[in-house]
């Protein structure tokens, strides 16, 4: 059995053993046999991960404070918030789908955000804070399945087509969303699993030097 | 070649933190999560295969019902009115809407039975220990993996619909049993996806 060093990294979808440099700012490492992304070195990620995630949850919270969408059809009007839609769904019998679409389109993205700027802040302040791993471990879990970005494809689509039978105002919740949403996409760019993984062994390292001076 | 494999040097690469460390560890020493190798037993039913075309079958049976069945009723002054994912791009298309039904047809019917056919000859040629072209099926599991969740843009497309149509008896939009079955489709798929082991396909090119 060999020992390996911590530069070495099995690739994930084709099991080839990969010696990885040291990365610049910028660069990005893929496997030689089968091109998968191995790992990615963005430039200032970590600054950028927590001030992401901290604003992106704060227009999350912004967008349920408004109307989301007015509906204005022959005279009738209807406003409905993002929590109200949800609340439709959900009383009139269909609280699986309800529970499917707000998990995708709300708690699982708010999660996400949460356990990103806890183990951010953890880097930034070095220190190990409690739990951190765990909530890193939950973080890569849950990336796949938070699904923001297609919700506000989906109420795109939905307007054109009701465009023939009604006007659509956009509120201001709409567009607190949109840069929630924005927040999402930029956090999934600057988030390399590698990265974070190392930076936590680095602040534990770190600590453990410190309280052995 | 067979030398530049984790499991040829006697490693193994953590799902979860990407740390490498010694075949047999079951739990990595670093986040805690379930660590294994390819799996290398004679049986072709290896457990990332199982699992994967389980989800798959679940999937085809949920996919018949999101199909047939009506995704929402809309009422308007009286009777509900039912319609289908593909009744409502036939719709969009003769309303001229085309680069909506083309957005709704490519989500819907493309992109999960793409899913599907992809994920299934994966499954196959990894049990046939194909060598062949491991590159380019490498290429359509990442795609595969890239895309499943964009399927469920149809499902909120509903949800807004239901939300903002709610003028009683004049104008009202509910959804139909399609709508969840279509959901469970787009989360079964991608966990077929994610069950699946890409590496299988690159075992047999080593030996």
């Amino acid at each position: 059995m060999n020992l390996t060093p911590a530069s070495d990294v099995a690739c994930h979808e084709c099991d080839l053993l990969v010696s990885v440099p040291a990365l610049e700012p910028r660069q990005h490492a893929h496997c030689p046999r089968c091109n998968h992304l191995l790992t990615a070195k963005r430039p200032d990620a970590q600054p950028k991960l927590l001030s992401y995630s901290v604003t992106a949850l704060i227009f999350l919270g912004l967008a349920n404070a408004f109307p989301f969408l007015t509906l204005n059809a022959r005279g009738l009007e209807q406003e409905v918030t993002l929590l109200g839609s949800v609340a439709v769904l959900f009383t009139e019998d269909h609280r699986m789908l309800a529970a499917i679409v707000f998990a995708s389109i709300a708690i699982i993205p708010a999660m996400l955000l949460g356990f990103v700027a806890y183990t951010s802040l953890s880097i930034q302040l070095r220190r190990e804070l409690p739990g951190v791993r765990t909530c890193l471990r939950w973080a890569i879990a849950l990336a796949p399945w938070n699904m923001a970005e297609i919700f506000l494809i989906g109420i795109l689509i939905s307007f054109i087509k009701i465009v023939d039978l009604a006007d659509v105002t956009l509120g201001l919740s709409f567009w607190a969303y949109t840069l929630f949403t924005l927040g999402v996409v930029l956090i999934t760019l600057n988030f390399d699993r590698r990265e974070m993984w190392s930076q936590l062994d680095r602040v534990r390292a770190g600590a453990v030097g410190a309280s052995n001076v | 070649m067979s030398e530049r494999t984790a499991t040829a040097r006697g490693v193994q690469g953590c799902p979860v933190c990407t740390k490498v460390v010694p075949l047999g560890t079951h739990q990595c020493p670093r986040c805690g999560a379930h660590a294994h190798p390819p799996h290398r037993g004679k049986s072709v039913w290896s457990p990332s295969i199982q699992r994967t075309w389980a989800w798959l079958i679940t999937s085809v049976l949920l996919y018949l019902p999101a199909n047939f069945l009506p995704i929402m009723y809309t009422s308007r002054l009286g009777a509900p009115r039912g319609s289908t994912i593909l009744g409502g791009v036939v719709t969009l298309w003769h309303h001229g809407s085309y680069p909506i039904a083309t957005i709704i047809f490519v989500a819907s019917v493309l992109v999960p039975v793409g899913k599907i056919l992809i994920l299934v000859w994966l499954c196959l040629s990894c049990q046939r220990r194909s060598v062949d072209s491991i590159q380019r099926k490498t290429e359509f599991y990442r795609i595969t993996e890239l895309v499943g969740r964009w399927s469920m843009v149809d499902v909120f497309v509903v949800g807004v619909l239901v939300a903002l149509i709610q003028f009683g008896a004049l104008m009202s939009i509910v959804p139909g049993p399609a709508a969840l079955a279509f959901a469970g489709m787009v989360v079964t798929t991608m966990l077929a996806a994610a069950s699946f082991d890409p590496r299988l396909l690159w075992t047999h090119k080593e030996s």
